[in-house]
């Protein structure tokens, strides 16, 4: 036997090897599906994170596919009804999600049956006013005398249920200016004066407040976010914390757990990535990490949570 | 600061490969505006993935590129065919085609060069001088302008189609109607839905554009037969014209002034668009015009009015994204989406952070003008062909390429049998001798006038008139509304007194 021989066979075991033991997740391309369409929220975090899930997942490769429509449902159906396999995740606009749930809106999956991988981040809300405006608080702001006008996209937007319940939990009458294109409209509307407040992801808002057009008054969260800016905690509505906006990722019904594992395990490596913490610290995001336990925990306070409050949610 | 990083970007342009990506994205644009259907909308979101790996100076040579070219590749449709190749050119059919149809198709075509690249550069320069005071002017629209001027649109189209204004309203009506169908903005109440969910989100664009353009020509060409120019004198002609069609724009000068300009103010209010600001552009030329009875046979100003508001409104859809970092157009909208893609997080501090990137755009949007146009011209003596071939070779062919357009969008068969439906709907009103551009203007401006009308409502506690009353802007556009409707009076009355001078002469 010569040496090409000896290579030869050696170069095919290591192939036989490497096939035996490529399993997950190197069979085939992982489809990463985005409910919306590019540049949005949802679909910058995924890009964010898509190289570094592959090197966390040892080379694999990882496509993101933008699937939009029926706000976002038709994304969800796509994960749902993929093979439950690991090759088919998906990102999941939670709280819309939970509510649609709890309203028993259709969206065409059992949102009960998703197999829930992890938690990647949470953003936090804020009030924020026009920053010449003479309200400083959010007492000053209770105290106009009338509803409150506040601006947003429309009645179901996430952010707009949040105001509804929160300024009702501080017992502030409000009047919702909705029909604005998209948030960074609202948020013009705050600067031309039309209405008196909005209530934002920090993120979306802080872009504004760089530029020094808006000023936040409050943010809702238990800890200080912002240096000086008052929590609601603090202003004693400790309940206002919960409205969070989370970047959930799912699965479809039925993933082996040790591939729910792999891939959160993998995920959470992929949040040490300096792209995704420069990205995170830029876009006010935390990186909340939830494994796959703690996120379908975490689906069932949000659920229990909301249905608190069913009866103001069902606004058609 | 924005002298410098404007040469920058020219300087940059022509290094690296930053040329190559612009030509690329001036073929690509010239193509999808050819082609009925295809936009630069469908361009730029197909373009997405494409950029990914470009960097992002690169991604913005080649989406202006696109953006600067669909408009005079739909004007070549529009002169030749009948048929806009996107909806903005849907203005340039009145004049250009009857044009075409005379023999005159090079004088046409040069002139929709020449007002484009040229309405390209103005509108680009009045962006420039607006820089400075970009948020004040984004400020200063709010939901009571963008009412107005809605309503200053479906004003302007009321008086605009003379002689047959029953006939114009009754289709301007059948478009307000088809808007109503699809979720409410403000409430989300379902109406007119027919119990399916493709209708959820409104009757969509697109499809009725190219159905009532691309498909009911088509429809109109093939029962006619033969091919666009069968006059005998118009064939024996020799195809030229092109240079004196160029020559025109700059004799018209106060047209494609006009044009530009209200490309550039209707390009900087979202949710309008091309379309619009074309149809303004071409309906005040045509209503101030000293004959204006020669508007819609063959008058040149009608080409050049709304070529040049096209181009134009690139430059006035920058103004929100440099002012705040929204949208002013789809476009706009998708070239925010490549830069988000790039990592860039665009907003109220774009211009501070991102100058390369935009300066780089408004460089690629201006040379893409030019560009598109001198491809145009020297292609122009090949593209008049088209008018003599016989239509039973154009009519499958354009068909086929239109609905394969309209279904690349989106990849709903329903869109397909939409712009099936609105083809035949679109013939029985050419046969029946409605304004199909009425229903379609009616049709883009419904949305905004409701939703804003509903929000003025909302802020001002059932007061609109005396919210609307209190804000400047608002004024002058009531002022411009009341105009509107006393042109065709003033008009009648100035005549009469001509003639009765006149007569008294003799």
């Amino acid at each position: 036997m010569n040496i090409a021989h000896k290579l030869a066979i050696t170069a095919l075991g290591t192939i036989m090897a490497t096939a035996a033991l490529a399993d997950f997740p190197m069979d085939k391309d992982i489809t990463f599906v985005i409910p919306y369409k590019p540049g949005g929220g949802f679909d910058t975090i995924v890009r964010t994170f898509e190289p570094a899930l592959e090197a966390a997942l040892g080379g694999a490769s990882v496509v993101p596919e933008n699937i939009d429509g029926a706000s976002g449902n038709r994304g969800g159906q796509t994960v749902f009804r993929a093979d439950p396999d690991g090759y088919t995740i998906g990102i999941y606009n939670v709280p819309g999600v939970t509510i649609s749930k709890v309203t028993n809106r259709d969206i065409g999956y059992d949102l009960d049956q998703v197999t829930w991988i992890a938690n990647l981040a949470e953003d936090r809300y804020a009030v924020a006013v026009k920053s010449d405006s003479s309200i400083t608080s959010l007492a000053a702001l209770c105290a106009l005398g009338r509803p409150i006008k506040l601006s947003d996209t429309g009645l179901d937007s996430t952010s707009s249920i949040a105001s509804v319940i929160g300024f009702k939990i501080m017992d502030c009458p409000v009047s919702l200016i909705t029909g604005y294109g998209g948030s960074n409209d609202t948020m013009i509307a705050v600067m031309r004066g039309e209405v008196d407040a909005t209530l934002k992801p920090i993120g979306s808002l802080s872009k504004y407040v760089e530029s020094g057009d808006l000023r936040i008054i409050a943010t809702l969260s238990d800890e200080e976010i912002l240096p000086g800016v008052p929590t609601t905690t603090e202003l004693g509505f400790p309940d206002l914390a919960k409205f969070t906006i989370n970047r959930v990722i799912g699965a479809p019904p039925g993933v082996p757990a040790d591939i729910v594992a792999k891939l959160a395990e993998a995920l959470r490596n992929a949040q040490g990535d300096e792209n995704v913490k420069s990205w995170a610290k830029k876009a006010k995001t935390d990186l909340t990490f939830k494994d796959a336990a703690q996120t379908a925990e975490m689906m069932n306070d949000l659920s229990e949570f909301y249905a608190n409050y069913k009866d103001m949610l069902v606004t058609k | 600061m924005g002298i410098e990083a404007l040469f920058a970007a020219i300087i940059e342009l022509f290094s690296h490969t930053g040329s190559l990506y612009l030509l690329a994205g001036v073929l690509l644009g010239l193509c999808f505006g050819v082609i009925p259907g295809l936009g630069g909308t469908t361009a730029l979101a197909l373009l997405i993935p494409v950029t990914y790996n470009m960097s992002a100076l690169d991604a913005m040579y080649l989406s202006g590129g696109v953006m600067g070219a669909t408009a005079f590749g739909g004007s070549i449709t529009a002169i030749l065919l009948n048929t806009p190749g996107t909806a903005p050119n849907a203005a340039t059919t009145f004049d250009g085609y009857p044009l075409a149809k005379q023999g005159k198709a090079g004088l046409a075509i040069g002139a929709s060069a020449a007002a484009s690249a040229m309405g390209g550069v103005i509108g680009l320069f009045t962006l420039l001088l607006f820089i400075p005071f970009a948020k004040q002017v984004v400020l200063s629209f709010g939901p009571s302008e963008f009412f107005l001027l809605t309503v200053l649109g479906l004003a302007a189209i009321a008086v605009s189609v003379r002689g047959k204004l029953l006939r114009g309203l009754i289709a301007g009506c059948l478009g307000l109607m088809f808007a109503f169908v699809g979720s409410d903005s403000i409430t989300g109440t379902l109406r007119f839905t027919l119990d399916t969910d493709y209708l959820w989100d409104g009757i969509p664009l697109v499809p009725t554009l190219t159905g009532m353009f691309a498909i009911a020509q088509m429809i109109e060409l093939s029962l006619k037969g033969g091919a666009v120019v069968n006059d005998d004198t118009a064939l024996s002609q020799k195809i030229s014209g092109v240079g004196e069609g160029i020559l025109s724009v700059f004799k018209h000068w106060p047209v494609l002034l006009r044009g530009s300009v209200i490309g550039t103010i209707i390009g900087a209010i979202p949710g309008l668009g091309g379309t619009v600001a074309s149809f303004l552009a071409y309906s005040s030329t045509a209503q101030t015009d000293r004959d204006p009875d020669s508007f819609g046979k063959g008058n040149i100003k009608g080409v050049i009015a709304p070529e040049a508001a096209n181009n134009a409104k690139d430059g006035g859809s920058l103004i929100p994204t440099v002012a705040f970092g929204i949208p002013g157009s789809a476009e706009t909208a998708l070239f925010l989406a490549i830069l988000v893609l790039h990592g860039l997080d665009p907003g109220p501090t774009i211009l501070m952070y991102h100058e390369k990137e935009i300066y780089g755009l408004i460089v690629a949007l201006t040379a893409s003008a030019i560009g598109a146009s001198l491809i145009g011209i020297a292609l122009s003596r090949f593209l008049v062909l088209i008018t003599r071939i016989d239509v039973s070779i154009i009519v499958p062919v354009v068909i086929c390429i239109s609905l394969t357009g309209v279904y690349v969008l989106d990849g709903r068969m329903f869109d397909v049998l939409l712009t099936m439906f609105m083809g035949i709907l679109g013939y029985l009103m050419i046969r029946f001798d409605y304004p199909r551009l009425t229903l379609v203007i009616a049709l883009v401006l419904a949305p905004t006038a409701e939703t804003s009308l509903h929000q003025i409502q909302m802020i001002s506690d059932n007061n609109a008139l005396g919210f609307m009353l209190g804000r400047p802007v608002s004024i002058v556009l009531i002022a411009a509304i009341i105009l509107t409707f006393l042109m065709p009076y003033s008009r009648k009355y100035f005549t009469k007194s001509n003639q009765a001078k006149a007569s008294r002469s003799v």
